[in-house]
């Protein structure tokens, strides 16, 4: 009577209470996510018997174990050093809570508003926190082993790892405890802990602590002489380390030279350029020698400049290197100037500028250039200065530096009125008619007839154009 | 001092029962007249463990409260009694604590439960001050070896934990050692680790890594391992225990050398006897263990020797000495020989002085002697 004429779907008023497969399945995540301990103990849970009743099985599927529910209670990093302390690896627990600590302590002692606090604490940044354990706790099992090149080798990935700027300090840490793991590898003749001085160079140089730098890679330097390493690049690493060496020995004599302590700068740099040699590169050793000629320069010993200078040359030309070769003779032409030989300054001058004719050396032809005309207005050929002045004018206009291109331009300008000077005075000292109207035609069309006109002016006592500049 | 009490002569309404079992109760203390036995032995067990100690102050708490006429009144009288119930409090926590350092179970149990009565008493059944007394239940109960009181004990403990979220973590800390404890003495060690791991968590969130109440935390892990079988890791364990106290007690003689030691810092009696136990227990290694570092062993019987130092005890404090020094012979070039010289040169100083006597001094007849003369 009751029975519907068409077959209803059967509805339910409430919908369906068990609908909390998504919460299982999250959990079921978790409980993979957790640790060896645990994922032991769920298994062991999994082996009961199958016959257990559907109440048992249910209370099973809600119930939660510990593990489960100190993850949703306690913090990230409270979870992990539990993880970690529940295996054992106490040392790891402890270099972790330091570095929170470290990185809380240096927070707190920066003022408001500086950098760090507007980024992220340590401890709520999950995945640094979780490679951090992973890779400690490893490196500890090792250890415990007394497996010291994978201690090191773990803690080296650590500080890879860690290459954003604000993490800098983590990175440096890792570097210096593997230096500490690596000298106790017994095995591979120091190779490691030579990786693990290089490294501290590296992290010494970019703290600017260039002293203790240098120390680091003079370790380096000496664990390796005389043993074949190589990277994966097939570099040796002894010319590695004396490659390195002679950047740190140039770094030092910089800040020397800063403070014009020219002798220990270039004792120094000439160490430096013994590594150079030593390195095998010869690029290197070229831009080492020119180095040392450029403090001998500064400190004005030019005959010995010029002896490094000419080591340079030699490479230089060797390599096929014009860059570096025009450099040489700038430097020859500036130390011959400064020993009064102008003649030979010229030349070298001149052949800056035959070799530094490629296109890709325009900025160093419009230098030489300027130089020239330096050089010849200085002597008072104010002609051929203006015109090496109006090549390198030239050049400049396609260099895109405007910076240059003023520069030329003043020198020109310059130039151009120096040596109108001489007949322009003249003129006003005579004051002819002639002269007169010569220089009220000049006042009113502003064009060269100086020059032309009186060749007897050139001789007259000039004033010294470089002082105008 | 007891007299006895008839429970059907009781006023209705008012249930005598005993202070220690809360069965019925038979007789009552003739000195306060308000605390109630089921029968002598419980009595004496009460007296010795602490009702002695508070027997006159329990009156004013439980006897009923007088008629005030004014409102003043009442409030001044419900304050007093507050605090003397804070007092009691106080005390029978100390009285229990004392025990237990002690390994006087029995008697610090009694203790400990009239100090968790009267924190519910002021706190109510649920507040966290609840804690440390149920604490200290839960190990007298451990000492004894009734563990199903005890898991009771702690599991309302920790329940009134988890209801307190801003609970402090020495509390915290506190608990998971507790059950640790317990578990390690049940069996239970993956349990007994999960405790630890939290309780060293917290305690190195507290005190700082370097401080023995983490090292405390350690060397039970340390036991727990051992049970495991995993030598590597109890031994790199016990390093660090042996390391922290090291650093503790040289820093605590150089400070007790130059007599700038501070009141806070120095042990008691409890501290002193569990530091020993523990470092002992890590010296003479037990059999299975792989043989000791001679370096750790020089270290533990130097920290040995400053410890006896520390407490006055030079003969024991030379024992130790010339042990160190014998391990630290083995080592080569060990940084500890000079230390560990200056400590016996030290511990010789106290053993002379304290065979000679108290130092020389004019001997001047007292005031008590001349009126013991005089009559």
């Amino acid at each position: 009577m009751f029975t519907p004429a068409v077959l209803r779907e059967h509805v339910p008023f409430l919908p369906p209470i068990r609908n909390t497969d998504k919460l299982f399945q999250s959990r079921d995540k978790l409980r993979g996510s957790l640790s060896g301990t645990s994922k032991a103990r769920a298994q062991t849970k999994a082996k009961e018997p199958e016959q257990t009743s559907q109440v048992e099985d249910d209370s099973n599927k809600y119930s939660l174990t510990k593990d489960e529910v100190a993850i949703f209670r306690n913090s990230h990093k409270h979870n992990l050093c539990v993880e970690m302390l529940r295996q054992g690896y106490h040392r790891s627990f402890s270099e972790l809570l330091a570095l929170i600590h470290r990185w809380n302590a240096t927070r707190a002692a920066a003022e408001h508003g500086a950098s760090i606090w507007q980024q992220q604490p340590l401890e709520e940044q999950h995945h640094k926190l979780d490679q951090l354990q992973h890779l400690l706790t490893r490196a500890e099992t090792a250890q415990r082993a007394g497996r010291y090149e994978e201690v090191y080798e773990n803690q080296v990935a650590l500080a890879c790892y860690f290459v954003e700027p604000e993490d800098k300090w983590l990175s440096h840490h890792f570097y210096e405890t593997g230096l500490v793991s690596a000298r106790r590898v017994k095995q591979d003749g120091g190779r490691r802990e030579a990786e693990a001085n290089s490294n501290m160079g590296h992290v010494c140089t970019e703290r600017g602590q260039l002293e203790t730098a240098r120390e680091h890679y003079e370790a380096f330097h000496h664990l390796t002489e005389g043993q074949a390493w190589k990277d994966e690049a097939g570099r040796t690493l002894h010319s590695q380390a004396c490659q390195c060496l002679w950047g740190i020995y140039t770094l030092l004599a910089d800040k020397m030279l800063e403070n014009k302590e020219y002798g220990p700068a270039i004792e120094t740099l000439t160490k430096a350029f013994q590594m150079a040699k030593e390195g095998g590169d010869k690029a290197v050793e070229g831009q080492a020698a020119y180095r040392v000629g450029l403090a001998y320069q500064s400190a004005g010993n030019h005959r010995t400049a010029e002896r490094y200078l000419n080591l340079y040359v030699d490479i230089s030309t060797v390599l096929g290197d014009e860059e570096s070769l025009g450099n040489a003779y700038k430097a020859f032409a500036k130390s011959l100037e400064s020993e009064g030989k102008l003649g030979e300054s010229v030349e070298y001058l001149e052949k800056f500028v035959e070799v530094s004719q490629d296109e890709s050396l325009k900025h160093n032809l419009e230098e030489a250039c300027m130089c020239l005309g330096v050089f010849f207005c200085s002597k008072g050929q104010y002609d051929r200065g203006c015109q090496h002045f109006e090549r390198a004018y030239e050049i400049a206009q396609h260099l895109n530096n405007v910076c240059v291109l003023q520069k030329a331009q003043v020198y020109l300008g310059t130039a151009r009125a120096c040596m109108m000077m001489a007949s322009y005075s003249g003129q006003v000292a005579q004051a002819r008619r002639v002269d007169t109207c010569k220089l009220v035609a000049w006042k009113e069309s502003r064009n060269d007839m100086f020059i032309d006109a009186d060749a007897t002016a050139r001789e007259s006592p000039l004033h010294n154009p470089v002082s105008r500049r | 001092m007891s007299a006895k009490i008839n429970p059907l002569a009781n006023p209705k309404g008012a249930n005598k029962v005993c202070e220690l079992c809360e069965e019925p109760a038979y007789i009552q203390c003739t000195k306060c007249f308000v605390t109630f036995y089921c029968g002598r032995e419980h009595q004496d067990d009460d007296w010795i463990a602490i009702h002695q100690k508070v027997c006159q102050l329990l009156i004013p708490v439980r006897t009923p409260v007088p008629y005030y006429t004014l409102e003043a009144e009442r409030e001044q009288h419900c304050t007093q009694i507050l605090e003397r119930q804070k007092l009691l409090m106080e005390i029978s926590q100390m009285v229990a604590e004392k025990k237990l350092f002690e390994k006087r179970h029995k008697e610090s149990l009694p203790a400990a439960l009239l100090s968790l009565r009267s924190a519910m008493d002021i706190y109510g059944t649920s507040g966290v001050q609840l804690v440390p007394a149920y604490l200290l239940l839960a190990e007298a109960n451990i000492g004894l070896g009734n563990l199903s009181p005890a898991e009771q004990y702690l599991t309302w403990a920790d329940w009134t934990v988890v209801r307190t979220p801003d609970c402090s973590r020495t509390v915290r800390n506190k608990l998971h050692r507790c059950m640790g404890r317990l578990f390690i003495v049940k069996g239970n060690l993956e349990e007994a680790l999960f405790h630890l791991a939290n309780d060293i968590y917290y305690a190195s969130e507290e005190y700082g890594q370097d401080s023995i109440v983490t090292c405390g935390g350690y060397f039970l892990m340390a036991d727990v391992f051992f049970k495991q079988g995993k030598m590597d890791i109890v031994n790199s364990l016990y390093t660090e225990v042996a390391n922290t106290w090291h650093s503790h007690l040289s820093k605590l003689l150089e400070k007790h050398i130059e007599n700038t030691i501070t009141p806070e810092e120095s042990f008691d009696e409890a501290q002193q006897a569990e530091a020993d136990q523990m470092l002992r227990s890590m010296l003479d290694v037990p059999d299975g263990c792989p043989e000791q570092q001679p370096d750790q062993s020089a270290a533990l019987a130097h920290s040995l020797g400053m410890l006896w130092l520390l407490d006055k005890d030079p003969a024991k404090a030379l024992e130790f000495g010339k042990r160190a020094l014998l391990y630290s012979q083995l080592v080569p070039d060990c940084s500890l020989t000079e230390p560990i010289q200056r400590l016996l040169q030290l511990a010789e100083e106290d053993l002379n002085a304290a065979n000679k006597g108290w130092p020389e001094l004019p001997h001047y007849p007292s005031a008590h002697t001349e009126n013991q003369k005089s009559t």
